[in-house]
Protein backbone atom coordinates (compact mmCIF):
# COMPACT_ATOMS: atom_id res chain seq x y z
CA UNK A 1 0.00 0.00 0.00
CA UNK A 2 2.56 2.26 1.36
CA UNK A 3 4.86 1.05 -1.85
CA UNK A 4 2.00 1.78 -4.13
CA UNK A 5 1.52 5.97 -3.21
CA UNK A 6 5.06 6.89 -2.59
CA UNK A 7 5.59 4.96 -6.35
CA UNK A 8 2.58 7.25 -7.61
CA UNK A 9 3.57 10.25 -6.56
CA UNK A 10 7.32 9.72 -7.43
CA UNK A 11 6.00 9.30 -11.00
CA UNK A 12 3.67 12.28 -10.24
CA UNK A 13 6.56 14.43 -9.38
CA UNK A 14 8.44 13.36 -12.48
CA UNK A 15 5.30 14.35 -14.71
CA UNK A 16 5.05 17.22 -12.75
CA UNK A 17 8.73 18.93 -13.09
CA UNK A 18 8.67 18.68 -16.68
CA UNK A 19 10.62 15.04 -16.75
CA UNK A 20 8.75 13.89 -20.15
CA UNK A 21 8.36 16.96 -21.63
CA UNK A 22 12.15 17.15 -21.31
CA UNK A 23 12.31 13.69 -22.82
CA UNK A 24 10.20 14.85 -25.66
CA UNK A 25 12.64 18.21 -26.18
CA UNK A 26 15.70 15.92 -26.41
CA UNK A 27 14.29 13.99 -28.69
CA UNK A 28 13.47 16.69 -31.34
CA UNK A 29 17.13 17.98 -30.82
CA UNK A 30 18.73 14.63 -31.48
CA UNK A 31 16.55 13.65 -34.31
CA UNK A 32 17.00 17.39 -35.91
CA UNK A 33 20.33 16.67 -35.70
CA UNK A 34 20.52 13.31 -36.77
CA UNK A 35 18.60 14.52 -40.08
CA UNK A 36 21.85 17.23 -40.39
CA UNK A 37 24.24 13.87 -40.17
CA UNK A 38 21.71 12.09 -42.73
CA UNK A 39 22.35 14.86 -44.78
CA UNK A 40 26.18 15.03 -44.86
CA UNK A 41 26.17 11.39 -46.22
CA UNK A 42 26.73 10.57 -49.39
CA UNK A 43 25.74 6.94 -49.09
CA UNK A 44 23.88 4.67 -45.94
CA UNK A 45 22.07 7.28 -45.45
CA UNK A 46 19.97 5.55 -43.02
CA UNK A 47 22.52 3.69 -41.18
CA UNK A 48 23.93 7.06 -40.07
CA UNK A 49 21.11 8.36 -38.68
CA UNK A 50 19.88 5.75 -37.02
CA UNK A 51 23.41 5.85 -35.83
CA UNK A 52 23.88 8.69 -33.93
CA UNK A 53 20.44 8.97 -33.22
CA UNK A 54 20.70 5.66 -31.16
CA UNK A 55 23.80 6.49 -29.09
CA UNK A 56 23.22 10.01 -28.72
CA UNK A 57 19.61 8.77 -27.38
CA UNK A 58 21.40 6.33 -25.05
CA UNK A 59 23.57 8.40 -23.67
CA UNK A 60 20.89 11.52 -22.63
CA UNK A 61 18.41 8.92 -21.73
CA UNK A 62 21.13 7.46 -18.96
CA UNK A 63 22.15 11.59 -17.97
CA UNK A 64 18.46 12.34 -17.50
CA UNK A 65 17.39 9.19 -15.78
CA UNK A 66 20.54 9.63 -13.68
CA UNK A 67 20.82 13.28 -12.87
CA UNK A 68 16.66 13.54 -11.88
CA UNK A 69 17.05 10.86 -9.35
CA UNK A 70 19.85 12.22 -7.85
CA UNK A 71 18.26 15.92 -7.82
CA UNK A 72 15.23 14.27 -6.24
CA UNK A 73 16.16 12.56 -3.19
CA UNK A 74 18.80 15.27 -2.72
CA UNK A 75 16.16 17.47 -3.21
CA UNK A 76 14.22 15.72 -0.27
CA UNK A 77 17.21 15.51 2.05
CA UNK A 78 17.29 19.19 1.90
CA UNK A 79 14.11 20.04 2.09
CA UNK A 80 13.30 17.99 5.27
CA UNK A 81 10.51 16.28 3.26
CA UNK A 82 12.17 12.93 4.17
CA UNK A 83 12.13 13.30 7.75
CA UNK A 84 8.51 14.21 7.72
CA UNK A 85 7.68 10.57 5.98
CA UNK A 86 9.70 8.73 8.59
CA UNK A 87 7.75 10.35 10.99
CA UNK A 88 4.75 8.75 9.87
CA UNK A 89 4.22 4.89 9.84
CA UNK A 90 5.97 4.35 6.66
CA UNK A 91 8.68 1.55 7.03
CA UNK A 92 12.11 2.75 5.50
CA UNK A 93 11.74 0.00 3.01
CA UNK A 94 8.31 1.05 1.49
CA UNK A 95 9.73 4.28 1.12
CA UNK A 96 13.17 2.99 -0.72
CA UNK A 97 10.94 0.37 -2.86
CA UNK A 98 8.64 2.77 -3.52
CA UNK A 99 10.87 5.42 -4.59
CA UNK A 100 12.63 2.54 -7.04
CA UNK A 101 9.08 1.67 -8.66
CA UNK A 102 8.38 5.04 -9.15
CA UNK A 103 11.74 5.95 -10.70
CA UNK A 104 11.36 3.00 -12.99
CA UNK A 105 8.42 3.87 -14.58
CA UNK A 106 9.71 7.29 -15.37
CA UNK A 107 12.64 5.51 -16.93
CA UNK A 108 10.51 3.33 -18.73
CA UNK A 109 8.31 6.84 -20.19
CA UNK A 110 11.92 8.08 -20.90
CA UNK A 111 13.09 4.97 -23.52
CA UNK A 112 9.75 4.56 -24.93
CA UNK A 113 9.71 8.55 -25.79
CA UNK A 114 13.56 8.17 -27.16
CA UNK A 115 12.88 5.28 -28.75
CA UNK A 116 9.85 6.47 -30.96
CA UNK A 117 11.60 7.89 -33.88
CA UNK A 118 13.15 4.34 -34.37
CA UNK A 119 10.35 2.53 -35.08
CA UNK A 120 10.05 5.21 -38.50
CA UNK A 121 13.94 4.25 -39.07
CA UNK A 122 14.80 0.87 -38.50
CA UNK A 123 12.87 -2.66 -38.29
CA UNK A 124 10.63 -3.32 -35.61
CA UNK A 125 12.46 -6.48 -33.76
CA UNK A 126 15.40 -4.50 -33.52
CA UNK A 127 13.83 -1.40 -31.68
CA UNK A 128 11.63 -3.81 -29.79
CA UNK A 129 14.79 -4.97 -28.39
CA UNK A 130 16.66 -1.70 -28.46
CA UNK A 131 13.90 -0.31 -26.63
CA UNK A 132 13.53 -3.49 -23.94
CA UNK A 133 17.39 -3.05 -23.48
CA UNK A 134 17.53 0.84 -22.62
CA UNK A 135 14.87 0.37 -19.87
CA UNK A 136 16.91 -2.16 -18.49
CA UNK A 137 20.07 -0.12 -18.62
CA UNK A 138 17.88 3.10 -17.30
CA UNK A 139 16.63 0.85 -14.49
CA UNK A 140 20.21 -0.36 -13.46
CA UNK A 141 21.62 3.19 -13.36
CA UNK A 142 18.57 4.41 -11.57
CA UNK A 143 19.30 2.09 -8.61
CA UNK A 144 22.95 2.57 -8.80
CA UNK A 145 22.15 6.22 -8.28
CA UNK A 146 19.33 5.68 -5.67
CA UNK A 147 22.22 3.52 -3.81
CA UNK A 148 24.90 6.50 -4.18
CA UNK A 149 22.71 9.42 -2.97
CA UNK A 150 21.58 7.73 -0.27
CA UNK A 151 25.41 6.21 0.75
CA UNK A 152 27.29 9.53 -0.07
CA UNK A 153 24.67 12.10 0.81
CA UNK A 154 25.95 14.65 -1.21
CA UNK A 155 25.16 15.62 -5.04
CA UNK A 156 28.85 15.79 -6.33
CA UNK A 157 30.10 12.56 -4.84
CA UNK A 158 27.14 10.41 -5.93
CA UNK A 159 26.95 11.58 -9.74
CA UNK A 160 30.67 11.12 -9.70
CA UNK A 161 30.26 8.02 -8.63
CA UNK A 162 27.62 6.78 -11.23
CA UNK A 163 29.49 8.54 -13.60
CA UNK A 164 32.36 6.82 -12.68
CA UNK A 165 30.78 3.24 -12.82
CA UNK A 166 29.05 3.93 -16.52
CA UNK A 167 32.04 4.88 -18.13
CA UNK A 168 33.96 2.19 -17.13
CA UNK A 169 31.17 -0.24 -17.65
CA UNK A 170 30.71 0.62 -20.94
CA UNK A 171 34.51 0.82 -22.22
CA UNK A 172 35.82 -2.84 -20.01
CA UNK A 173 35.28 -4.69 -23.44
CA UNK A 174 37.91 -2.16 -25.26
CA UNK A 175 40.53 -1.96 -22.16
CA UNK A 176 40.34 -5.78 -21.77
CA UNK A 177 41.18 -6.19 -25.44
CA UNK A 178 43.57 -3.70 -24.92
CA UNK A 179 45.20 -4.70 -21.94
CA UNK A 180 45.26 -8.77 -23.39
CA UNK A 181 47.06 -7.76 -26.58
CA UNK A 182 49.90 -4.71 -25.20
CA UNK A 183 52.56 -3.43 -28.08
CA UNK A 184 55.45 -4.05 -25.24
CA UNK A 185 55.79 -4.90 -21.99
CA UNK A 186 53.66 -8.03 -21.85
CA UNK A 187 55.57 -9.75 -18.75
CA UNK A 188 56.34 -6.77 -16.78
CA UNK A 189 54.64 -6.74 -13.22
CA UNK A 190 52.78 -3.62 -13.91
CA UNK A 191 51.35 -5.17 -16.91
CA UNK A 192 50.16 -8.02 -14.88
CA UNK A 193 49.06 -6.10 -11.95
CA UNK A 194 46.57 -3.68 -14.43
CA UNK A 195 45.51 -7.45 -16.80
CA UNK A 196 44.64 -8.57 -13.38
CA UNK A 197 42.64 -5.66 -12.35
CA UNK A 198 40.81 -5.29 -15.08
CA UNK A 199 39.99 -8.83 -15.86
CA UNK A 200 38.78 -8.61 -12.15
CA UNK A 201 36.39 -5.51 -12.72
CA UNK A 202 34.76 -7.17 -15.97
CA UNK A 203 33.60 -10.19 -13.27
CA UNK A 204 32.36 -7.31 -10.60
CA UNK A 205 30.67 -5.35 -13.44
CA UNK A 206 28.03 -5.36 -16.08
CA UNK A 207 29.24 -5.10 -19.69
CA UNK A 208 27.34 -2.18 -20.65
CA UNK A 209 28.62 -1.99 -24.07
CA UNK A 210 26.79 -4.57 -24.66
CA UNK A 211 23.48 -3.43 -24.06
CA UNK A 212 21.37 -1.64 -26.28
CA UNK A 213 23.51 -1.99 -29.17
CA UNK A 214 23.74 0.64 -31.90
CA UNK A 215 24.67 -2.49 -34.50
CA UNK A 216 20.90 -4.23 -33.73
CA UNK A 217 19.34 -1.67 -35.01
CA UNK A 218 21.89 -1.18 -38.22
CA UNK A 219 22.86 -4.57 -38.58
CA UNK A 220 20.99 -7.09 -37.78
CA UNK A 221 18.54 -7.74 -34.61
CA UNK A 222 20.16 -10.04 -31.89
CA UNK A 223 18.72 -13.31 -30.96
CA UNK A 224 16.23 -13.10 -28.28
CA UNK A 225 18.44 -15.17 -25.68
CA UNK A 226 20.57 -11.56 -26.05
CA UNK A 227 17.88 -9.92 -24.28
CA UNK A 228 17.30 -12.41 -21.59
CA UNK A 229 20.54 -12.44 -20.58
CA UNK A 230 20.73 -8.55 -20.37
CA UNK A 231 17.49 -8.84 -18.62
CA UNK A 232 19.20 -11.55 -16.11
CA UNK A 233 22.17 -9.72 -15.31
CA UNK A 234 20.25 -6.18 -14.88
CA UNK A 235 18.07 -8.23 -12.52
CA UNK A 236 20.81 -9.01 -10.51
CA UNK A 237 22.40 -5.37 -9.87
CA UNK A 238 19.38 -3.98 -9.66
CA UNK A 239 18.52 -6.78 -6.91
CA UNK A 240 22.00 -5.94 -5.67
CA UNK A 241 21.85 -2.40 -5.64
CA UNK A 242 18.25 -2.13 -4.24
CA UNK A 243 19.60 -4.45 -1.43
CA UNK A 244 22.67 -2.61 -0.77
CA UNK A 245 20.59 0.86 -1.06
CA UNK A 246 18.25 -0.44 2.03
CA UNK A 247 21.37 -1.35 4.09
CA UNK A 248 22.24 2.29 4.06
CA UNK A 249 19.20 3.85 3.99
CA UNK A 250 18.04 1.67 7.27
CA UNK A 251 21.98 2.58 8.92
CA UNK A 252 21.33 6.42 8.34
CA UNK A 253 20.29 8.20 11.44
CA UNK A 254 16.94 10.41 10.79
CA UNK B 1 13.08 51.54 -16.25
CA UNK B 2 12.42 49.21 -18.91
CA UNK B 3 12.60 45.32 -18.22
CA UNK B 4 13.49 42.11 -20.67
CA UNK B 5 9.80 41.15 -21.51
CA UNK B 6 9.06 37.60 -19.78
CA UNK B 7 11.80 38.02 -17.33
CA UNK B 8 9.30 39.52 -14.23
CA UNK B 9 12.12 38.78 -11.85
CA UNK B 10 15.03 40.54 -13.03
CA UNK B 11 16.82 43.49 -12.76
CA UNK B 12 16.79 46.05 -15.34
CA UNK B 13 19.79 46.53 -17.53
CA UNK B 14 21.08 49.28 -15.70
CA UNK B 15 22.24 47.12 -12.37
CA UNK B 16 24.56 45.16 -14.56
CA UNK B 17 28.07 47.58 -13.80
CA UNK B 18 29.34 49.19 -16.78
CA UNK B 19 33.00 47.35 -16.45
CA UNK B 20 31.30 44.27 -17.32
CA UNK B 21 29.33 46.08 -20.23
CA UNK B 22 32.86 47.11 -21.36
CA UNK B 23 34.68 43.45 -20.61
CA UNK B 24 31.64 42.23 -23.05
CA UNK B 25 32.15 44.46 -25.62
CA UNK B 26 35.99 44.00 -25.80
CA UNK B 27 35.36 40.07 -26.15
CA UNK B 28 33.22 40.14 -28.68
CA UNK B 29 35.45 42.92 -30.31
CA UNK B 30 38.15 40.54 -30.43
CA UNK B 31 39.78 39.70 -34.00
CA UNK B 32 38.60 36.38 -35.57
CA UNK B 33 40.85 33.35 -36.17
CA UNK B 34 42.37 33.06 -39.74
CA UNK B 35 41.85 30.56 -41.91
CA UNK B 36 44.48 28.20 -42.01
CA UNK B 37 44.86 25.03 -44.24
CA UNK B 38 45.90 22.45 -41.41
CA UNK B 39 47.58 19.13 -42.73
CA UNK B 40 45.56 16.01 -41.78
CA UNK B 41 46.77 14.44 -38.52
CA UNK B 42 47.72 10.88 -38.36
CA UNK B 43 44.70 8.51 -38.04
CA UNK B 44 43.60 8.26 -34.21
CA UNK B 45 44.23 4.26 -33.00
CA UNK B 46 41.17 1.83 -33.08
CA UNK B 47 41.62 0.41 -30.57
CA UNK B 48 41.57 3.71 -27.93
CA UNK B 49 38.75 4.78 -30.67
CA UNK B 50 36.98 2.16 -29.85
CA UNK B 51 37.28 2.46 -25.67
CA UNK B 52 36.50 6.30 -26.11
CA UNK B 53 33.00 6.06 -27.91
CA UNK B 54 31.84 4.39 -24.87
CA UNK B 55 30.96 0.63 -26.73
CA UNK B 56 29.76 2.78 -29.47
CA UNK B 57 32.16 2.06 -32.69
CA UNK B 58 29.74 2.07 -35.38
CA UNK B 59 28.73 5.96 -34.52
CA UNK B 60 32.52 6.94 -33.54
CA UNK B 61 33.39 5.38 -37.09
CA UNK B 62 30.91 7.48 -38.37
CA UNK B 63 32.41 10.53 -36.56
CA UNK B 64 35.42 9.96 -38.39
CA UNK B 65 34.91 9.25 -41.52
CA UNK B 66 32.39 12.48 -41.72
CA UNK B 67 35.47 14.88 -39.75
CA UNK B 68 37.69 13.00 -43.02
CA UNK B 69 35.38 13.97 -45.54
CA UNK B 70 34.56 17.81 -44.64
CA UNK B 71 38.51 18.20 -44.13
CA UNK B 72 39.32 19.64 -47.14
CA UNK B 73 36.64 22.47 -46.32
CA UNK B 74 38.08 23.84 -43.21
CA UNK B 75 36.75 27.28 -42.45
CA UNK B 76 36.90 29.60 -44.94
CA UNK B 77 39.32 27.47 -46.85
CA UNK B 78 39.13 24.41 -49.24
CA UNK B 79 42.22 22.22 -49.84
CA UNK B 80 42.36 19.93 -53.28
CA UNK B 81 42.20 16.54 -52.31
CA UNK B 82 45.35 15.53 -54.41
CA UNK B 83 47.21 17.97 -51.60
CA UNK B 84 46.34 15.47 -48.67
CA UNK B 85 49.02 12.63 -47.52
CA UNK B 86 47.15 9.76 -48.94
CA UNK B 87 49.29 7.48 -46.38
CA UNK B 88 47.25 8.96 -43.84
CA UNK B 89 44.10 9.31 -45.92
CA UNK B 90 44.12 5.23 -45.88
CA UNK B 91 44.40 5.03 -42.25
CA UNK B 92 41.81 7.09 -41.69
CA UNK B 93 39.83 4.72 -43.96
CA UNK B 94 40.96 1.63 -42.27
CA UNK B 95 40.84 3.20 -38.80
CA UNK B 96 37.32 3.74 -39.70
CA UNK B 97 36.61 -0.27 -41.04
CA UNK B 98 38.13 -1.67 -38.14
CA UNK B 99 35.21 0.33 -35.77
CA UNK B 100 32.48 -0.93 -38.81
CA UNK B 101 33.54 -3.26 -40.74
CA UNK B 102 29.70 -3.51 -41.93
CA UNK B 103 30.00 -0.25 -43.61
CA UNK B 104 30.99 0.32 -47.25
CA UNK B 105 31.24 4.58 -46.48
CA UNK B 106 35.19 4.21 -46.31
CA UNK B 107 35.47 2.08 -49.49
CA UNK B 108 33.08 4.63 -51.27
CA UNK B 109 35.26 7.41 -50.36
CA UNK B 110 38.70 5.45 -50.94
CA UNK B 111 37.03 4.78 -54.76
CA UNK B 112 34.43 7.43 -55.85
CA UNK B 113 36.06 10.90 -53.83
CA UNK B 114 39.70 10.19 -53.35
CA UNK B 115 40.52 7.82 -56.27
CA UNK B 116 38.99 10.82 -58.32
CA UNK B 117 41.91 12.94 -58.07
CA UNK B 118 44.26 13.27 -61.47
CA UNK B 119 47.68 11.80 -59.55
CA UNK B 120 47.91 8.34 -60.76
CA UNK B 121 50.33 7.56 -57.76
CA UNK B 122 47.10 8.50 -55.44
CA UNK B 123 44.86 6.64 -57.73
CA UNK B 124 46.65 3.41 -57.52
CA UNK B 125 47.22 3.96 -53.62
CA UNK B 126 43.36 3.87 -53.01
CA UNK B 127 42.61 1.22 -56.00
CA UNK B 128 45.20 -0.82 -53.38
CA UNK B 129 43.62 0.15 -50.07
CA UNK B 130 40.21 -0.93 -51.63
CA UNK B 131 41.93 -3.89 -52.96
CA UNK B 132 43.36 -5.11 -49.85
CA UNK B 133 40.32 -4.02 -47.93
CA UNK B 134 38.26 -6.36 -50.32
CA UNK B 135 40.15 -9.60 -49.11
CA UNK B 136 38.94 -9.54 -45.58
CA UNK B 137 35.20 -9.69 -46.58
CA UNK B 138 34.71 -9.81 -50.57
CA UNK B 139 31.37 -10.60 -50.71
CA UNK B 140 30.16 -7.43 -49.08
CA UNK B 141 32.96 -5.21 -50.70
CA UNK B 142 33.06 -6.74 -54.43
CA UNK B 143 31.53 -3.37 -55.73
CA UNK B 144 33.85 -0.93 -54.39
CA UNK B 145 36.27 -2.87 -56.24
CA UNK B 146 34.66 -3.16 -59.35
CA UNK B 147 34.52 1.06 -59.33
CA UNK B 148 38.22 0.36 -59.20
CA UNK B 149 38.52 -2.06 -62.19
CA UNK B 150 37.39 0.71 -64.44
CA UNK B 151 39.53 3.08 -62.78
CA UNK B 152 42.31 1.02 -63.36
CA UNK B 153 41.20 0.75 -67.26
CA UNK B 154 40.42 4.21 -68.02
CA UNK B 155 41.96 6.68 -65.60
CA UNK B 156 45.84 4.33 -65.01
CA UNK B 157 45.38 2.87 -68.60
CA UNK B 158 46.34 -0.22 -66.52
CA UNK B 159 44.43 -3.10 -68.54
CA UNK B 160 46.58 -5.81 -66.15
CA UNK B 161 45.70 -4.18 -62.96
CA UNK B 162 41.80 -3.67 -63.85
CA UNK B 163 42.17 -7.23 -65.10
CA UNK B 164 43.47 -8.56 -61.45
CA UNK B 165 40.14 -6.74 -59.56
CA UNK B 166 37.87 -8.04 -62.19
CA UNK B 167 39.50 -11.79 -61.53
CA UNK B 168 39.38 -11.17 -57.70
CA UNK B 169 35.71 -10.49 -57.63
CA UNK B 170 34.78 -13.50 -59.92
CA UNK B 171 37.72 -15.71 -57.93
CA UNK B 172 36.69 -14.64 -54.28
CA UNK B 173 33.03 -12.79 -54.15
CA UNK B 174 30.95 -16.11 -54.70
CA UNK B 175 28.07 -14.26 -54.13
CA UNK B 176 28.36 -11.31 -56.11
CA UNK B 177 26.12 -10.57 -59.17
CA UNK B 178 26.72 -12.75 -62.08
CA UNK B 179 27.32 -10.07 -64.29
CA UNK B 180 29.69 -8.55 -61.57
CA UNK B 181 31.82 -12.02 -61.84
CA UNK B 182 32.08 -11.44 -65.31
CA UNK B 183 33.44 -7.87 -65.09
CA UNK B 184 36.36 -9.89 -67.61
CA UNK B 185 34.31 -9.40 -70.14
CA UNK B 186 33.56 -5.86 -70.55
CA UNK B 187 36.88 -4.85 -69.15
CA UNK B 188 39.12 -6.80 -72.32
CA UNK B 189 35.84 -5.32 -74.83
CA UNK B 190 36.89 -1.95 -76.17
CA UNK B 191 34.14 -0.21 -74.06
CA UNK B 192 34.39 3.55 -72.93
CA UNK B 193 34.88 4.92 -69.41
CA UNK B 194 30.87 5.91 -69.57
CA UNK B 195 29.87 2.96 -70.92
CA UNK B 196 31.46 0.79 -68.41
CA UNK B 197 30.16 3.25 -65.80
CA UNK B 198 26.76 2.55 -67.34
CA UNK B 199 27.02 -0.29 -67.20
CA UNK B 200 28.58 -0.70 -63.91
CA UNK B 201 25.66 1.60 -62.43
CA UNK B 202 22.97 -0.20 -64.35
CA UNK B 203 24.22 -3.61 -63.00
CA UNK B 204 24.18 -2.41 -58.90
CA UNK B 205 20.35 -1.15 -59.62
CA UNK B 206 19.25 -3.69 -61.08
CA UNK B 207 20.43 -5.96 -58.54
CA UNK B 208 19.32 -4.12 -55.92
CA UNK B 209 22.86 -3.04 -54.26
CA UNK B 210 21.70 0.48 -54.68
CA UNK B 211 19.01 1.46 -52.50
CA UNK B 212 20.14 4.81 -50.83
CA UNK B 213 18.89 7.67 -52.91
CA UNK B 214 21.90 9.86 -51.48
CA UNK B 215 24.08 7.30 -53.67
CA UNK B 216 21.94 6.90 -56.43
CA UNK B 217 22.38 10.51 -57.26
CA UNK B 218 25.70 11.02 -56.34
CA UNK B 219 26.50 8.36 -59.09
CA UNK B 220 24.51 9.72 -61.51
CA UNK B 221 26.03 12.79 -61.03
CA UNK B 222 29.35 11.46 -61.44
CA UNK B 223 28.19 9.48 -64.72
CA UNK B 224 26.92 12.84 -66.32
CA UNK B 225 30.14 14.47 -65.25
CA UNK B 226 32.22 11.63 -67.40
CA UNK B 227 29.53 11.78 -70.20
CA UNK B 228 30.07 15.63 -70.54
CA UNK B 229 33.60 15.25 -70.19
CA UNK B 230 33.97 12.10 -72.97
CA UNK B 231 32.26 14.29 -75.48
CA UNK B 232 34.39 17.75 -74.83
CA UNK B 233 37.32 15.31 -75.17
CA UNK B 234 38.97 16.66 -72.20
CA UNK B 235 39.66 15.09 -68.57
CA UNK B 236 36.23 15.00 -66.17
CA UNK B 237 35.93 17.44 -63.86
CA UNK B 238 36.71 16.80 -60.45
CA UNK B 239 38.15 18.13 -57.04
CA UNK B 240 41.78 18.03 -57.96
Amino acid sequence: MHINTICRYTALEAIRTRVPATALLTLAVLLGASLFIRELAVTETSRFQIGFYAAAARLCAVFMASLYVLASISREFNDKGLDTLLALDVPRSHYICGKLAGFMLTALIIAIVLSLPLWVLAPASAVWMWTASLAIELALIIALSLFCIITFNQLLPAAGFVAAFYLLARSLTAMRLMSAAPVAGQDTLSHQVTHGLVEGLSYLMPALDRWTDTAWLVNAAPEPTALLAIVMQGLIYITLLAVAALFDFHRRSL
Amino acid sequence: MPKLAGFTDERTLHAVPPAIGVLLAIALALPSPTARAEALPPAPDAAVLRAASLGEPIAAAQMLVLYLQSFDNQPGISIPFRDLDYSRVAAWLDTALRLDPRSGYPLMMASQLYGQVSDPDKQRAMCEFVHAQFSAAPNDRWRWLAHCAIMAKHRLKDQALALRYATAIARDAGQASGWARQMRIFILEDMGETASAKVLLGGLLATGEITDSSELRFLTERLQTLGIAEKTAEPPKSRH
